[in-house]
């Protein structure tokens, strides 16, 4: 079976209109950042999250009285998948007077609904350094694998091909980190440690569809010597264009598995990779080749060589 | 076939070892699923008749994480400045302040406390043997044996924990260190959270006090009740001046009959005792403080004009448990007592959690060694009539009247809820006290519903994305599709094994990373299909075509993989638990990939197309 024949389409003259678009959907993730920001877990902020099941449903707005009467009235409470279960959120580990939050949360619960027993799902403190830490790391890991991958590809294929590479990854992350703005409240994501492993993996495929057409290009140029960049980086995108849609669609699919039978715990991760992978192909085109071309012609109209 | 023997030697040898890896954890798993057929006698008879190959295939199964398995993770912390604080000796007010700024820096530092410590004396050019060691001894020296003892302390500290863990009773307990001065706990199956923190953050000194005589106790009380009152009369003073028109009232006498105030008042001008009730006739030499004041009372303790005030032998402290609940409003009990204890928890040699038969509450009953119990013959001959708290890691658990001298080096905790806190009690008192006090700042718990749960959605999900991306092959590749399927069913396969293997551990996101793996292998396959589709459209044979293929897309495979492959290490390095799973599978995964969908898969066609050359197809 065959999807796709040989394919002649002008990629990099419609450069411009990637750009345009690309800028549009990444000023209104900005914006959405501004304005909603994202919810970030306890992961980075420390605190304490309790998920409990009931085996009743209940209503969030009797959760919320009964967390108020212990004096917990701004917890953030919601629920996780179904009516019976439920997280509620402080940003505090210790009570003032001593002992834990998660045991005062649980009393309370308990004290509200005597009738309608419940089950500890899952509890998490983390105190304040700990918080502080991780999001340290969380930026040095993004930051560490973005400069790895530079330098790799830099040292692979040139300088110049690095810089597309890191520009078409530093697109793709603003991009999926605004989409997860926008979607966030419709699909309960949630800014915590899965999420930055998802960042990292986006960084890793993106990179990989990248790496696949620059070594087009290397191949391409090898062959046609005389043929100028534009028209190569055009029959490259060309030439690997099915293997490109194949392999975003497989990729695609499994992670739409991910995200809907996944359950609750991976659901944030496998969203922000479904948008990554697509804006991902997508900027391996018109970023990551689009940056390399522009760089050249600049170059070459100032009359400097620099392949 | 013959050409290839090394290649098909070396695909068996591996399919065979990676099946070895795997046995144990089939076995695990057909031994869970028989215990669970199984009930009360008949499961324990099961149990005993293959104990030795149920241990055996429990070490060597794939290991589970927290996050699948349910069970606790506990991060704590080893406060070694306060035990920097407790070596100190002749104490002074420079050494507090290196002390705080050395502790306000740590709040946010990992450096090593010590290594502060060092450069706040530099700083201020204080010789560090002014409070440590012998005089002569320079810095270096002094630093050298600080960090001795931090080192030791933390090491002690593990031990400790971990003879309180393996005491409790947990299967596969995890205790390794973390950094400079950290303990990581992991407790596979354990949920009851409450629980675990007492057996693990108390430092479990134990010290018996004297409490001080009923009329000390007020005359302190009433100094303190006296400054506060003080205070806040001078801040209103300043404020009615400020107003102007001052009235003649004097409003800061404290003469006035008690019984003419009313509430308000008394409030106002007693402030202390508005908060810590004192009722002489039922609860001499002490005071009562509902659950709601004990913030305030704590932070009016804490004020330098009332620390003035105490005298230095007396502290406060508060009693384990409430001591009644009234309306609701639950009362805990401040004892004044003697600062030096009498006698501490190192003498003591055995702790027995029982009832006690004649008030039929939970108790710990404690034998002391011959120098503890002369010790306490002594102290208990000298107090009759007095009172002694028996004080556990600052806690009050009873303050028990003296009635006779006690010879024979027995003793009683009581005050315990309930026989499960009587035995913790006995077995953190049996693993001794910590060397300095730890701090829990990661707890993470995950009931085994929600990972039960996790599994069983993880695998599905694996399935289906194997699955389908299995069917997409073969209907578009066809011949290599369904190669690259038997491709993708080895790389499962090693995946798992070398996890096993190398004890590495399976957590959720490790699951998702394991789907990811999947589309990776596939990506590889379909590049290099891609390439000999290619490679056939200029009218190449279907032999050279395949090594024309292969050997094009190599590169693209090679360089794409690496760099996922990078991303994964550098996640590896910054990540935690879960997310060092995920790195963990997908790490594993592209070298399985790489090896299962080109290597592999290469053999597999070239055997095919000597056989039935016309019969390879893609499509």
């Amino acid at each position: 079976m065959r999807l796709f024949g040989s394919t002649h389409i002008d990629f990099m003259g419609k450069r411009r209109y990637a750009y345009l678009f690309s800028a549009v959907i990444i000023l209104a993730g900005i914006v959405s950042l501004v304005v909603k920001g994202v919810t970030v877990g306890i992961d980075f902020l420390g605190g304490t999250e309790l998920i409990v099941q009931f085996q009743e449903p209940v209503e969030i707005g009797d959760v919320r009285n009964a967390m108020t009467s212990i004096g917990f009235g701004r917890a953030e409470i919601k629920t996780f998948g179904s009516d019976q279960d439920i997280v509620i959120r402080t940003s505090t580990i210790e009570l003032e007077g001593g002992g834990a939050v998660g045991d005062r949360l649980r009393e309370g619960l308990t004290a509200a609904y005597p009738t309608n027993p419940f089950e500890v799902l899952k509890e998490d403190k983390i105190g304040p350094k700990i918080g502080a830490e991780l999001r340290r790391d969380a930026i040095y890991a993004v930051i560490a694998s973005l400069v790895a991958i530079w330098l790799y590809i830099g040292f692979r294929f040139k300088f110049v091909y690095g810089l597309g590479a890191v520009a078409a990854l530093t697109h793709d992350v603003l991009l999926t980190l605004g989409m997860i703005s926008i979607f966030d409240g419709v699909l309960n994501l949630e800014f915590d440690q899965n999420m930055v492993a998802a960042f990292l993996t986006i960084v890793g495929l993106s990179v990989n569809d990248t790496v696949v057409i620059f070594d087009r290009i290397r191949e391409n140029q090898k062959i046609h010597k005389t043929m100028d960049l534009e028209g190569l980086m055009n029959r490259s995108i060309n030439e690997t264009l099915s293997r490109t849609i194949i392999t975003m669609s497989t990729i695609t699919a499994v992670l739409l598995v991910l995200l809907i039978l996944g359950g609750e715990v991976n659901r944030g991760f496998a969203f922000a990779l479904v948008v990554g992978i697509s804006t991902g192909t997508y900027s391996t085109i018109y970023i990551a080749s689009a940056v390399v071309l522009e760089w050249v012609n600049r170059s070459r109209s100032k009359g400097k060589l620099i392949e | 076939m013959q050409k290839y023997r090394f290649k098909i030697l070396l695909i068996v040898v591996s399919v065979a070892l990676a099946v070895y890896f795997l046995i144990p954890t089939y076995q695990d798993y057909q031994i869970q699923k028989d215990l669970h057929a199984r009930t009360g006698a008949d499961s324990l008879a099961f149990l005993n008749d293959n104990e030795a190959d149920i241990r055996d295939a429990r070490a060597k199964r794939i290991k589970l994480g927290l996050d699948l398995q349910g069970g606790m993770r506990v991060v704590m912390e080893v406060n070694v400045l306060k035990l920097i604080e407790d070596l100190a000796k002749n104490k002074d007010d420079v050494f507090a302040q290196i002390l705080t700024q050395v502790r306000e820096q740590s709040r946010t530092s990992d450096e090593s406390p010590v290594l502060m410590l060092r450069r706040g004396f530099e700083e201020r050019q204080i010789r560090m043997s002014r409070y440590y060691g012998s005089l002569r001894d320079d810095n270096d020296r002094v630093f050298d044996y600080l960090d001795g003892e931090a080192t030791k302390a933390i090491d002690r500290a593990i031990e400790i924990v971990r003879n309180r863990v393996d005491q409790y009773g947990v299967s596969e307990p995890a205790i390794q260190k973390l950094g400079g001065n950290r303990i990581i706990v992991e407790l596979p199956g354990v949920t009851r959270e409450t629980e675990v923190r007492q057996l693990l953050q108390g430092t479990a000194l134990l010290e018996f006090k004297l409490l001080k005589e009923p009329e000390i106790a007020y005359r302190v009380m009433e100094a303190i009740d006296k400054a506060v009152a003080a205070d806040t009369a001078a801040t209103k003073d300043t404020l009615f001046a400020l107003a102007a028109d001052t009235t003649a009232a004097d409003t800061s006498s404290i003469e006035t009959p008690e019984g003419e105030l009313s509430p308000e008042e008394f409030k106002r001008k007693h402030p202390f005792f508005a908060v810590a009730i004192v009722n002489p006739q039922q609860f001499p030499g002490e005071a009562l403080v509902a659950d709601e004041n004990r913030g305030r009372v704590r932070r009016i303790l804490d004020r330098e004009d009332v620390r003035r005030v105490i005298p230095n032998d007396v502290e406060f402290l508060w009693s384990a448990k409430p001591r009644f609940v009234d309306e609701g409003k639950r009362y805990f009990t401040l004892y004044p007592v003697k600062a030096s204890p009498e006698l501490t928890g190192g003498v003591i040699v055995n702790a027995r959690a029982t009832i006690d038969p004649g008030f039929n509450a939970p108790i710990v009953t404690m034998e002391m060694n011959s120098e503890g119990s002369r010790d306490w013959a002594r102290i208990t001959g000298a107090n009759v009539n007095k009172r002694v708290a028996i004080v556990m890691d600052d806690a009050v658990f009873s303050a028990p009247v003296v009635r006779n001298k006690i010879i024979g080096g027995s003793s009683q905790i009581e005050g315990m809820d309930n026989m499960e806190e009587a035995r913790l009690l006995e077995i953190v008192l049996k693993a001794g006290a910590l060397p300095a006090p730890v701090q829990i700042i990661e707890q993470r718990s995950v009931g085994p519903s929600l990972g039960e749960d996790s599994i069983r959605k993880g695998l599905t999900s694996a399935l289906i994305a194997t699955g389908i991306t299995m069917f997409f092959m073969m209907i578009y590749y066809r011949t290599g599709g369904m190669v690259a399927s038997v491709a993708l069913i080895f790389c499962l396969l090693f995946l798992l094994a070398v996890l096993a293997a190398f004890k590495g551990t399976l957590t959720l996101p490790g699951i998702a990373g394991i789907i990811l793996t999947l589309a990776v292998a596939v990506d590889a396959n379909v590049l290099i299909y891609e390439r000999i589709r290619e490679e056939l459209a200029t009218g190449k044979t279907p032999r050279a075509a395949l090594d024309a293929g292969y050997d094009k897309a190599f590169s693209a495979i090679f360089d794409s993989n690496l760099t996922t492959f990078i991303t994964g290490v550098i996640l590896y390095q910054f990540g935690t638990g879960p997310v060092q799973g995920f790195a963990l599978t997908l790490m594993i995964g592209i070298a399985a990939s790489m090896f299962s969908a080109i290597f592999i898969t290469r053999v597999i066609f070239y055997v095919l197309t000597d056989r039935y050359s016309a019969g390879v197809n893609f499509g």
